[in-house]
C-alpha cells in the first residue's frame, strides 16, 4: 500500500469522472483553439466523453467497492446515480446544440461547464466521507452558477445567476456548518465512523441542529419547500437546457448525497427529549415529512396559477421533490427504491418536458409561454404526442413512467404505515393533473396563433426527444428492468467494502 | 516548549528586521512628501470618494487569477518535500496535475485576460 | 391462437391506432374505413370468448400468464369468466358501433379521433381482462386520457370544463382506490408472505373488519364515482352532453359498467365483511341515486342530458340489485349492466342522430318526428321501451331480477325501486311523446332524413340483443352464473349451500333445459332454498344488522308472491 497517492485500484474506479474531467479539459482548450465555425463540433467532444464514461460505468456495475482510503464508495448505488447523471448531461448537450446559435453563448465554454458539474455530481453519488461529499457538491453548485447567468445580455439570466449564487452560498453555508457539527461530535467525516459514534452516545440536542442544519441545506439543493424560493426564478431565468439539467441533474445528486449522508451516517437517528408525535419518536424522518407535505402542496398550489411554462415545471419540480421525499420519510428499503427510482423516471419526463420547450425557441420567439404552445400537435404531431406522453408521466397518468414511480412511493409510505401522508400525496398528485392537463390543452386543442415562425427539428433535438419519450413509454409500459436495478441499488447502499485483490 | 524556541527565534528575527527597515528608511531615505504619497495605500484606486465607481473588469481578473494560481502553486512545496517517498508515481500526479493547470492557464492566456494592450469589449 | 386470444383481443385496437398512425391526414375516408374495419375485427377476435365459453370451468378462462415486474409481484395476466366475457363482447360491440357512429359527425381532426376511440377500446377492454390489480389500475387509468380528449377537442357546449371535470373526478376517485389496493397488497404479504396483486389470491385472504372497512371505502371512492353512485354523480351530466356521440355511447355502455365491475370483481369477494357492512349506506346511497336521478331526468329540456340522468337512475338500481348480495339480486345487477349499456347506449345514439341532422338537442324544438322519421321513431320506440323495462325486451328481464332479489332481503328497498321504474317510464314516455308524437309544425324538421343503411347497420345489432335477451335470456344468465356463484360463496355464504350446490349436478340439465324453461338457474335454485333444508342463516363473522339481509333461505315465504304474479304471465307473453 502506497502511503500518500492513489493506487491501481483507486484510478481505474475513479475513470469515469477522469474521463468526464479530461473531456471538460479538452472542451476548454477547444474553445479558444477552434475557428468559430467550428465551434459546432464541441458537442461531439462532450458527447463522446460522456458515452465512454456510460460505457466505463456500465462495465463496473457490479462493483461493490470502497477506494481512496474508504472516502469513495464505487456500488450499485453510486453507479446508478452516475449513469443517470451521464445520461442527463448528454440529453442536455443534445438540447443545447441548437439554442446555443440562437442565444449565441460559446459552446466550448458551456459544455465544459456541463462536464464539470456532471463531475462534481458523480462526486456526490460516490462520496462517503462529508470532505469528499462537500467538494462534489460545490465543483456542481459553482458551474451552476455559471451556467444559470450563461446568457449574459438577458437581464433574467443574471438575475437568476445572482439568486442562484447568493442563496446557494447560503445553503451550503448552513451544511457546511451541519457537517462540522457532526464532525465535532463524532470525531470524524467518515459517514460510517459517524454512524458507529452515535450509534453508541446518546444524540444531544446538538445533532438535532446538525441534523437541522444539513436538512435544510439539502433541502434547498433539492428545492424542497420552505427552501425552494431560489426555485422559480432561477429555472425561469437559466438557458432552458440548463434548467432542464439542473432540474434532474442537481436534484438527483443532492438526493444522491442525502441519501448517503441519512442513510449510511445517520441510521435509525431519531431526538432524544423532543418529544415525539403520533406515538412515533422525532426523528429526521419527522423534517423530511414535513418538507415532503409542504413541497408537494406549496409547488402544486403555486403551479396552479402560472403561464409560463418554466415556471410552471419549476413548480412542479418543487411537487416533485415533495413526492421523492416520501420514499425518504418512509425510510425502508422499499422507499429508498422507490426514491431512485423516480429519480430516474422523472429525469426523463423532465427532460423532454423541458426539451420541448427548448424546441419552441425560435428567432423571435422565447417559446416559454403557455400560449407559445398552442396548436403544436398540428405543427409536429410526434412532438405533440411527446408532449402529451411527458405531461401525463409527470401527472402520474399510466401507462407512462410516472405512474410506476408514483405508484411505488405511494407503497412506499403505506407500507411503513404513512397513511396520512400517502393520502395528501395522492390528492395532491390529483391536483396537478389540473396544470398538466392544461398544458395538453394548448398542445392539442388550442389552435396557433397566426404569423407565428415555424418550428423546425435539428437532428439533435429528434434524438434527445425520442430519447426521452421512449424512456417515458417504456419504463411505464415494462418497467421491470429499472424495478430491478433501483432495488439492487438501494440494497447497495452502505454495504460496500475496502477492495482487496490485485487491484489495491 | 523546547521546540517552539526556534519558531520563538524567527519570529524575534523577522520583527527585528521590519522593524530595522523602516527606522534605517526614515532615518537615511530622502523625504519629498506629496498628498499621493501620505495617502494611505496607493494602488490605483483614490481611497475616499464614492464607493460605486466603475472599475474596469480586468482589474479583478487579475487579482483573482493571480490567487488560483498561487495557491496552487503553494500546493507544489509539500510535494517537492515529499518527492522521495512519492517516487515517479507521485511525480505523474504533479505531472497531471499542471497539466490541468496548464490548459486554466492557456485558456485564460488566449481568451486575452492577460492583454492588458488593447481594449477587446 | 386461442392461448393468446385475449391479448389479440386486446391490442388489435391499439395496433389499429398505430397504423392509423401511418394514414396520412388528408385520407379521411381512408381513415374511417381503417378504423371500421379494425373495430370490426376487434368484434369479430372476441366472438370465440362467447362460443367457446367453458361452463364447466370454475377459473379464469382464456387466461394468459408472463412476467411484468416479477420483483414487486405484478403480473401481466389475463383472464375472463362469464360476466366479464360478456362486458368484452358489449365492449368489441359498442365499439364498432362507435367508429360507425362517428362516419358523418366528425370531420375535423378525424385521424386523432380515430386514434384516441381505439386507444380507449384498448383502455377498456384491459380494464376486463386483467387479473392483476395493479394491471387493471393501469388500464384504468389509461382510459381517462383519450376520453378526456374525446370530450375536450370533439364535444360540444362548454366540453373543456366537461372534459377537465369527468378527468379530475375520475382520477380523484382512483388515486385514493390506488392507496386501498396498496394497503390490500401490504396485507396480502403480512398474511402470505408473498407479495401479489393477483386478484385470485387476494380475494383468498382474511382479512381484519377493520381493515376491510378502510380498503373497502377506498375502493368505494374509486368506484362510487366511476358508477356514477348518487352524491359522485355530478360529472356524468355535463361529461355525457358534451361528449360527442361516440363518446356518450362508450361512456354510458361501457365506462359506467367499469365502476361495478370493480365492485363485483374487487370490492365484494375480497372485502366480504365489510361489503355487508356498508350494504345499507350503499344500498341507501343507491336508491336516492334511482329516485333522484329519475326526478331530475324529468325537470330536462336537453334530450341529452335527459338520457344521462336516466343512467344515474339506471346505475343505481344496478348497484342496489348487486348489494342486495343475493344470487338473484346479483344476477339480475350484472345483466342489467349488460342491458342498460344496450338501451342507453342505444339512446344515445339516438340522440346523436337527431343532432346531427338539426344541431340541437332541446327537445321543445322537436315535434312529430314520427312522421318524418318513421324507421327512427321505431328504433327509439323499441329502445325507449327496453329502457323503461318492457317485458319482452331486455329491461325487463334485469329489474324483475334485481328486484326481486332485493325484495327478498328488504321488500321497503324493491319497493322504493319500483317507484323508480315507474317515474323512468314517465320521463322516456313524456319524451317520446313530445319528441315523437304531435304536429309536425317546424318546416326544418319536416325535411329530416330518416335513417340511412349506416345508421340501421348501428342500431340492428343492439335492437337484436335487446329482443334476444328480452325473450331468450337463459344463455347470458348461464354466463353469469360462474361469476355470481363464485361470488355470493365469499360475500353471502349464508344464501349459497343451494347455489353452491346445484351447478355441479344440475349444470348440464340445466344448459339443455334452458330453453326450456327459459329462466335462469339461479332463479329456481333460489326458490328451491328451503328444500335444500333450513340453515342458520348469520355466519358468525356478519355483523348483527346483517342477519335480516342474510339468505333467500332465510324467508322461504316471501319471495314466493312477488315473482310469481308477475314472471308467469309475461314470460309466455314474450314468447
Amino acid at each position: 500500500m502506497t502511503a500518500i497517492g492513489f493506487s491501481r485500484g483507486d484510478l481505474y474506479y475513479l475513470l469515469p469522472e477522469l474521463i468526464v474531467c479530461t473531456g471538460a479539459l479538452l472542451l476548454l482548450l477547444a474553445d479558444v483553439a477552434l475557428s468559430q465555425q467550428r465551434q459546432a463540433r464541441a458537442a461531439w467532444v462532450a458527447i463522446l466523453s460522456l458515452g465512454a464514461a456510460a460505457t466505463l460505468l456500465a462495465v463496473m456495475s457490479a462493483s461493490e467497492t470502497t477506494i481512496a482510503r474508504g472516502t469513495f464508495a464505487v456500488d450499485g448505488f453510486a453507479i446508478f446515480f452516475k449513469l443517470l447523471f451521464v445520461m442527463s448531461a448528454a440529453v442536455t448537450v443534445l438540447l443545447s446544440h441548437r439554442y446555443l446559435t440562437i442565444e449565441g453563448g460559446r459552446p466550448g465554454e458551456y459544455y465544459f461547464l456541463v462536464l464539470c458539474a456532471t463531475a462534481g455530481m458523480m462526486i456526490m453519488a460516490s462520496g462517503i466521507d462529508l470532505i469528499v461529499l462537500f467538494i462534489g457538491l460545490e465543483t456542481m453548485a459553482v458551474c451552476f452558477y455559471i451556467l444559470a447567468g450563461f446568457l449574459k445580455p438577458n437581464r433574467r439570466s443574471n438575475e437568476a445567476a445572482v439568486k442562484y449564487f447568493l442563496l446557494g452560498a447560503f445553503s451550503l453555508a448552513l451544511l457546511l456548518y451541519g457537517m462540522s457539527l457532526l464532525y465535532g461530535l463524532t470525531g470524524s467525516t467518515a459517514l460510517r465512523a459517524i454512524a458507529t459514534a452515535l450509534a453508541s452516545g446518546s444524540s444531544g440536542r446538538l445533532l438535532a441542529v446538525a441534523v437541522m442544519l444539513l436538512v435544510a441545506g439539502l433541502g434547498f439543493k433539492i428545492a424542497a419547500a420552505p427552501f425552494h424560493m431560489w426555485a422559480p426564478d432561477v429555472y425561469e431565468g437559466a438557458p432552458t437546457p440548463i434548467t432542464a439539467f439542473l432540474s434532474v441533474g442537481s436534484k438527483a445528486a443532492a438526493f444522491a448525497m442525502l441519501l448517503r449522508i441519512f442513510f449510511e451516517g445517520l441510521p435509525a437517528f431519531h431526538l432524544d427529549g423532543l418529544g415525539s408525535v403520533f406515538g412515533q419518536p422525532l426523528g429526521w424522518a419527522s423534517f423530511f415529512y414535513v418538507l415532503s407535505v409542504l413541497s408537494m402542496t406549496i409547488g402544486n398550489l403555486a403551479a396552479l396559477t402560472q403561464t409560463n411554462v418554466k415556471r410552471m415545471l419549476a413548480y412542479s419540480s418543487i411537487a416533485q421533490a415533495g413526492y421523492m421525499l416520501i420514499g425518504i420519510v418512509a425510510g425502508t428499503p422499499r422507499g429508498v427504491s422507490a426514491a431512485l427510482l423516480y429519480l430516474v423516471v422523472y429525469a426523463f419526463m423532465q427532460l423532454g418536458a423541458f426539451g420541448v420547450i427548448v424546441l419552441m425557441r425560435r428567432e423571435g420567439v422565447a417559446g416559454d409561454e403557455l400560449r407559445d404552445l398552442a396548436g403544436l400537435s398540428s405543427r409536429q404531431p410526434a412532438i405533440g404526442i411527446a408532449m402529451l406522453l411527458f405531461m401525463l408521466s409527470l401527472g402520474g397518468i399510466p401507462p407512462t413512467a410516472g405512474f410506476m414511480g408514483k405508484v411505488w412511493l405511494f407503497a412506499s409510505a403505506i407500507e411503513a404505515g404513512y397513511f396520512g401522508l400517502a393520502v395528501i400525496a395522492v390528492l395532491n398528485s390529483a391536483l396537478s393533473l389540473y396544470y398538466y392537463v392544461r398544458v395538453v390543452v394548448y398542445v392539442w386543442v388550442r389552435r396557433e396563433e397566426p404569423g407565428t415562425p415555424p418550428i423546425v427539428l435539428s437532428r439533435a433535438m429528434i434524438v434527445a426527444l425520442a430519447f426521452a419519450a421512449a424512456g417515458t413509454l417504456a419504463l411505464g409500459v415494462y418497467p421491470r428492468i429499472l424495478f430491478e436495478l433501483a432495488q439492487a441499488s438501494a440494497a447497495s447502499l452502505g454495504r460496500a467494502e475496502p477492495m482487496l485483490g490485485w487491484l489495491r | 516548549m523546547h521546540d517552539w524556541v526556534p519558531i520563538l527565534i524567527m519570529l524575534g528575527f523577522a520583527t527585528g528586521f521590519a522593524a530595522f527597515n523602516i527606522g534605517a528608511s526614515k532615518l537615511i531615505g530622502p523625504k519629498h512628501p506629496t498628498p499621493e504619497k501620505l495617502a494611505p495605500y496607493e494602488c490605483g484606486m483614490p481611497p475616499v470618494g464614492d464607493a460605486r465607481e466603475r472599475h474596469p473588469v480586468k482589474f479583478y481578473l487579475v487579482a483573482m487569477i493571480f490567487l488560483l494560481f498561487d495557491i496552487e502553486v503553494a500546493f507544489l512545496y509539500p510535494w517537492a518535500m515529499a518527492l522521495r517517498e512519492l517516487r515517479w508515481v507521485g511525480f505523474m500526479q504533479l505531472i497531471v496535475f499542471f497539466a490541468i493547470l496548464l490548459s486554466g492557464y492557456v485558456y485564460v492566456w488566449r481568451k486575452g485576460v492577460l492583454d492588458w494592450g488593447r481594449d477587446r469589449d | 391462437m386461442m392461448a393468446h386470444l385475449l391479448t389479440l383481443i386486446l391490442f388489435t385496437p391499439l395496433a389499429g391506432a398505430g397504423l392509423l398512425l401511418c394514414v396520412p391526414r388528408a385520407q379521411e375516408q381512408a381513415i374511417r374505413w381503417t378504423a371500421a374495419i379494425v373495430a370490426t375485427l376487434g368484434f369479430l377476435l372476441s366472438l370465440p370468448l362467447w362460443f367457446r365459453y367453458d361452463f364447466t370451468a370454475t377459473g379464469w378462462q382464456f387466461a394468459e400468464r408472463a412476467e411484468w415486474i416479477p420483483s414487486i409481484g405484478a403480473w401481466y395476466y389475463l383472464g375472463v369468466d362469464g360476466y366479464s366475457a360478456l362486458l368484452i363482447l358489449l365492449t368489441t360491440l359498442i365499439g364498432a358501433i362507435a367508429v360507425l357512429c362517428s362516419w358523418a359527425g366528425i370531420t375535423e381532426r378525424v385521424k386523432e379521433y380515430y386514434v384516441s376511440l381505439l386507444i380507449l377500446q384498448t383502455g377498456l377492454l384491459g380494464a376486463f381482462m386483467a387479473v392483476d390489480f395493479l394491471l387493471f389500475f393501469l388500464f384504468w387509468e389509461v382510459m381517462l386520457v383519450p376520453m378526456y380528449f374525446l370530450i375536450g377537442i370533439w364535444g360540444g357546449g362548454r366540453r373543456l370544463y366537461s372534459a377537465i371535470k369527468f378527468f379530475l373526478y375520475t382520477l380523484v376517485g382512483s388515486v385514493v382506490m390506488l392507496l386501498g389496493i396498496l394497503a390490500l397488497y401490504f396485507h396480502g404479504h403480512s398474511v402470505t408472505g408473498a407479495y401479489t396483486f393477483d386478484v385470485t389470491e387476494l380475494q383468498q385472504l382474511t382479512i381484519p373488519f377493520a381493515l376491510q372497512k378502510w380498503i373497502f371505502l377506498a375502493l368505494f371512492f374509486g368506484f362510487a364515482i366511476k358508477v356514477p353512485m348518487f352524491p359522485f354523480h355530478t360529472w356524468l351530466p355535463d361529461a355525457h352532453t358534451d361528449a360527442p356521440t361516440a363518446g356518450s355511447v362508450i361512456l354510458a355502455a361501457i365506462m359506467l359498467k367499469m365502476g361495478t365491475y370493480g365492485f363485483v370483481r374487487f370490492s365484494l369477494p375480497i372485502l366480504p365483511d365489510a361489503s355487508r357492512y356498508f350494504v345499507p349506506l350503499v344500498a341507501a346511497l343507491a336508491i336516492v341515486g334511482i329516485v333522484y336521478g329519475a326526478l331530475v331526468a324529468l325537470a330536462q329540456t336537453d334530450w341529452k342530458r335527459l338520457v344521462a340522468y336516466s343512467s344515474v337512475s339506471h346505475m343505481g338500481m344496478v348497484m342496489l340489485g348487486m348489494f342486495a348480495l343475493t344470487p338473484v339480486g346479483l344476477t339480475g345487477g350484472l345483466l342489467q349492466q349488460i342491458n342498460h349499456g344496450i338501451s342507453t347506449g342505444a339512446l344515445f345514439l339516438i340522440v346523436g342522430i337527431v343532432y346531427e341532422r338539426r344541431h340541437t338537442r332541446e327537445i321543445a324544438e322537436y315535434g312529430g318526428l314520427s312522421k318524418a322519421m318513421p324507421v327512427f321513431a321505431a328504433v327509439f320506440l323499441i329502445m325507449t321501451l327496453s329502457s323503461i323495462g318492457l317485458p319482452a325486451l331486455n329491461g325487463f328481464i334485469g329489474e324483475l331480477l334485481i328486484l326481486q332479489g332485493v325484495y327478498i332481503v328488504h321488500p321497503i328497498w324493491a319497493g322504493v325501486g319500483a317507484v323508480g321504474i315507474v317515474l323512468g317510464a314517465a320521463y322516456m314516455l313524456w319524451l317520446f311523446q313530445r319528441t315523437m308524437f304531435g304536429t309536425l309544425d317546424r318546416p326544418e324538421n319536416a325535411s329530416m332524413a330518416d335513417l340511412g343503411a349506416r345508421e340501421i347497420v348501428t342500431f340492428a345489432p343492439l335492437i337484436a340483443l335487446a329482443v334476444w335477451i328480452g325473450i331468450y335470456p337463459a344463455p347470458f344468465i348461464r354466463r353469469l352464473e360462474g361469476t355470481v356463484t363464485r361470488v355470493t360463496a365469499r360475500v353471502n355464504p349464508a344464501a349459497q349451500p343451494a347455489v353452491a350446490g346445484v351447478p355441479a349436478a344440475a349444470g348440464p340439465a340445466l344448459n339443455d333445459t334452458g330453453a326450456g324453461t327459459g329462466f335462469n338457474p339461479t332463479l329456481v335454485t333460489c326458490d328451491s332454498a328451503p328444500a335444500a333444508g333450513p340453515k342458520p342463516s348469520a355466519t358468525p363473522s356478519a355483523p348483527p344488522d346483517f342477519v335480516t339481509i342474510a339468505s333467500c333461505a332465510d324467508s322461504p315465504s316471501k319471495p314466493a308472491p312477488k315473482p310469481a304474479p308477475k314472471a308467469p304471465p309475461k314470460k309466455p307473453g314474450g314468447r
